[in-house]
């Protein structure tokens, strides 16, 4: 019986040893876990600021305050005076911390440092307060859907704020509190510090005065013609910096509904990058630039620039009729040249390009100006547009492509493809982010022009951007002229499809314009979506487009 | 004076000594594991401190008592022990009983609460001594040997109603202890073994908790909120311990982790403050005072210390083991205090009463 004893000892000494010392570690991992009660310090989230250092975007250190329910020792006075401060029903709230399970229950969130000194008055014990952030957009609505906003902790969600959430984020620190089974911390025990790194800034290419601009012309364009929708954008088509971009409706930063996801989709949409529209007139740069570019390569197919074509107002293709939006009567739209095609904003000129220069040979130009494709920029949701396959294209498609029909581009497509035909033949990539860096000035990024192909020759381009100087000067994009200016630009009016078939009455109206146009710093789309009032391009986008450039050249004093 | 005539001769007092010592140990860590969970309960961190501090007084002073006198004295008190401890036993499971943790199990007479149970253990190694060496040929027959088996089953389904399966083992391990050693044949030994092997596995089946405490026991970590949380806390402990140990009052899992960390469970903080290296030595001193205590149960030419003292150095070790088993997770979970070690006053003063006695006995084997 002693032996069996001994033999029992024996194995109580050996267990102690592998329970103590050999499986140790293993256990005391898995124990430290429970030991401590971690607060997480927040990173603060990088602010966006625009080309000038305006802040766009920033995020404010706030509070949110908890209750312990175990670690409540007065009652009545914590809950009379929590629901005192934040404004809660007194019986739900001692209903909630006499009867929950959980350790903790929030109180509030985002609340402001004066919350916390009102707190401070009394002395609660099981009441704390640990910081938050709050994200703060100073201008409410300015570039709303550009810079997007973040979800209710904090990531960003749309926008820039989410194609940069990573820079922008930073990394989360704690404070790790020792504290018993019931989270109640241990007296002199000093909690262990882990410190947040903070996000990183963006500077962005945005030039806040322009923005400025751009979001009244919208706002006015909204108030004057009641469309579904108004949007401009301005960028330097030299370099592809974006100076501003503005949509109407819009939303209001520091109000998001982020329940909504119907209005959110709605509001905080890119439009100009992540929808697509028929362009209408404004792609007939590309067709002349085509022709020109072709014509100067030596192309026997391409038209010369004196070449008058046929006034009629009708071309038949493939036994459809296409005919002109103007009625080519009394002399109107009569033996044109390409300048004047240009002037007249005449159909069937275009399509004669576009038949001439023969479907392969057009599609590659399609091709180099980008469209089928991303341009690029650094926004989430970028669209391709559509392009008709080019095994599927019928002459009389290509006939309609010609002069923006039948083909559907995002607008950020269309400003980088029209950029290219004036800057001297760079297909460069837009973007919105100059620069990302660290709060105390590192940069850990700095973004450079990027040309992804060329369009046309440096000649071509001087060709086109005088012609559509011209427009401007005496054509139908006359309502856009500056005296003393030298603005280029295109209407655009396009007939909307509603099931496949033309609505009647619904147009998208677009201008595109720059300036100066011989060394082109500004280049400006406006696109009014279904104005009320006004029939076209001319009439609605073109105005609206030089009071932007007027209020550049006033702002800049150029 | 009969009772005091053997007062003169010297016994073993390095059992005395070791059990003191042990105590006092026990006391320094009952109010380590307990004072964090006091404050909070009572309000007062010495609340466990001060119980235990009285229980080990009158332990002390009762182990002088019962050192001094003649243990043959007690054989005369075998039939009074026993019928106290039943009748005890009986009223705890009347009104007069206390309930804690789903068992009852003590008896609250004014501010004084005594656990029954404790008391029978020893009440029945001093009749099963009593009534063997009365007449040594009982254990021969099979008549002689059933008033032993009656009275061993009577405490084992009073102390089994409480319920308290972990003191039933121990009582029915202590009865299979006094007839091997009172010398009883074997086949006799086996009529009462095999029925408990087969009782035993059927009392688990029946009590739904039982089930799930030995399910618990397989995977602590199925079930680590809920029946395998009090094992989990054990070996975190453990575990947490290391070698050398956190140091004294260091412990973190006795802040309200480890549940009964101050009685049933003390080991496991004793061994997340000493280290394998501490409870390595006191286990030595356990296993010395267990060895110690046979030798001088065996050395006593006394056939009732003989047994006497095998009766109490058994009762000692089957809890001083199980407990052990338990803590490291090696049986299946079981509510057994650490003999002098754990809080708990009946306990403490009844053990120490206890190995008053076998000095006694020890003083009557240097005769020899």
């Amino acid at each position: 019986m002693i032996c069996a004893i001994t033999f029992i000892f024996l194995f109580v000494f050996i267990r102690l040893f592998y329970v103590q010392v050999i499986w140790g570690k293993d256990l005391q991992i898995k124990a430290l876990d429970q030991w401590t009660r971690n607060v997480p310090v927040l990173a603060k989230r990088g602010e966006i600021v625009d080309r000038n250092g305006v802040v766009l975007a920033t995020s404010k250190k706030t509070y949110t305050i908890f209750v312990r329910p175990r670690a409540v020792t007065k009652l009545d006075e914590t809950v009379a005076v929590l629901s005192e401060i934040f404004n809660l029903n007194e019986q739900e709230l001692k209903q909630k911390i006499t009867t929950t399970k959980v350790s903790e229950i929030k109180i509030a969130k985002h609340v402001g440092k004066e919350y916390i000194d009102k707190l401070s008055n009394y002395s609660l014990s099981g009441v704390y307060f640990a910081e938050d952030v709050t994200r703060y957009y100073p201008y409410d609505s300015l570039l709303a859907q550009v810079l997007g906003y973040t979800s209710a902790d904090g990531n960003g969600i749309s926008g820039l704020e989410y194609y940069y959430n990573t820079q922008l984020s930073g990394t989360n620190g704690e404070i790790l509190y020792e504290a018993d089974l019931t989270g109640v911390d241990i007296k002199n025990k000093a909690p262990s510090y882990v410190p947040a790194v903070n996000g990183l800034n963006l500077k962005l290419t945005i030039d806040y005065e322009v923005q400025q601009i751009l979001e009244a012309i919208t706002d006015e364009a909204m108030s004057e013609y009641t469309p579904k929708s108004a949007s401009a954008i301005v960028i330097n088509p030299q370099s592809g910096e974006v100076l501003g971009m503005a949509m109407k409706p819009s939303l209001n930063l520091n109000n998001v509904p982020l329940g909504d996801l119907e209005t959110l989709n709605k509001l905080g949409r890119i439009t100009l990058v992540a929808d697509c529209y028929e362009p209408g007139s404004t792609f007939k740069v590309l067709t002349a630039s085509a022709n020109v570019n072709e014509l100067l390569k030596g192309n026997k197919n391409a038209y010369s620039l004196e070449h008058v074509y046929s006034s009629s107002r009708y071309r038949y293709v493939e036994g459809s009729k296409i005919k002109c939006w103007s009625t080519h009567e009394k002399g109107k739209h009569a033996n044109e040249t390409l300048a004047d095609a240009l002037n007249n904003s005449c159909n069937p000129i275009f399509v004669d390009i576009a038949l001439a220069l023969g479907k392969d040979n057009f599609y590659s130009y399609l091709n180099s100006f980008g469209y089928g494709k991303v341009t690029g920029i650094d926004l989430p949701g970028e669209a391709q547009g559509m392009l008709l396959p080019k095994s599927a294209v019928l002459n009389a498609d290509l006939a309609r492509i010609s002069f923006g029909q039948a083909i559907a581009v995002t607008p950020i497509q269309l400003v980088t493809a029209t950029a290219s035909a004036i800057n001297g033949g760079k297909l460069i990539t837009p973007y919105l982010v100059k620069e990302v860096y660290s709060s105390g000035g590192t940069l850990s990024l700095k973004t450079e022009t990027k040309q992804t192909g060329t369009t046309v020759s440096a000649q071509t381009s001087k060709i086109i951007s005088s012609y559509l100087e011209g427009v401007v000067s005496n054509g139908s994009g006359k309502q856009a002229y500056i005296e003393g200016y030298k603005v280029g630009g295109k209407t655009g009016t396009a007939q909307k499809y509603q099931n496949g078939v033309i609505s009647q009455g619904k147009y998208v109206m677009s201008f595109i314009g720059f300036f100066p146009a011989d060394n082109p710093e500004y280049l400006c789309l406006v696109i009014v979506d279904e104005p009320v009032g006004g029939t076209y391009g001319s009439t609605v986008a073109a105005p609206l487009c030089k009071k932007v450039f007027e209020s550049i050249i006033k702002v800049k004093g150029l | 004076m009969k009772l005091l005539n053997q007062s003169n001769r010297r016994g073993d007092l390095s059992i005395l000594i070791s059990v003191v010592a042990v105590s006092i140990f026990g006391l320094v860590m009952v109010y380590s594991a307990s004072y964090y969970q006091a404050e909070i309960t009572y309000g007062d961190k010495f609340f466990y401190f001060k119980k235990q501090l009285i229980g080990l007084v009158l332990g002390v002073i009762s182990m002088i008592i019962t050192a001094k006198i003649d243990y043959k004295a007690v054989n005369k008190l075998k039939y009074v022990l026993i019928i106290i401890s039943i009748v005890l036993l009986a009223l705890v499971l009347t009104p007069l009983g206390v309930e804690n943790y789903g068992a009852r199990r003590w008896l609250k007479v004014g501010p004084i609460t005594i656990q029954p149970s404790e008391i029978a253990k020893f009440a029945f190694a001093v009749f099963c001594a009593g009534y063997f060496s009365k007449d040594p040929t009982r254990t021969k027959r099979f008549l002689g040997i059933l008033p032993v088996l009656l009275i061993g089953g009577v405490l084992c389904i009073l102390i089994m109603l409480e319920p308290n399966m972990s003191i039933t083992v121990c009582v029915g391990a202590l009865m299979l202890v006094m007839l091997f050693a009172g010398g009883v044949k074997k086949r006799y030994l086996f009529m009462i073994v095999i029925p408990v092997l087969i009782a035993l596995p059927l009392l688990i089946i029946l009590e739904p908790y039982r089930l799930k405490r030995l399910m618990a026991f397989i995977n602590p970590w199925a079930s680590p909120k809920g029946e395998g949380y009090q094992l989990l806390q054990s070996l975190y402990a453990l575990g947490s311990g290391g070698l050398f140990g956190v140091g004294i009052f260091n412990s973190r899992q006795k802040l309200r982790f480890l549940p009964f960390a101050e009685s049933d469970f003390i080991l496991s903080v004793i061994g997340e403050e000493w280290g394998f290296i501490g409870t390595l030595l006191l286990f030595l001193v356990l296993f010395f005072i267990v060895i110690r205590g046979f030798k001088i149960a065996l050395k006593c030419s006394n056939f009732f210390g003989f047994l006497l003292g095998i009766g109490i150095v058994t009762v000692f070790a089957v809890q001083v083991l199980v407990n052990a088993l338990v803590v490291t997770g090696s049986i299946p979970p079981t509510g057994l205090p650490l003999p002098l070690i754990s809080s708990g006053n009946t306990s403490l003063i009844v053990f120490m009463s206890a190995f008053g006695l076998l000095y006694s006995i020890s003083k009557d084997g240097e005769n020899v």
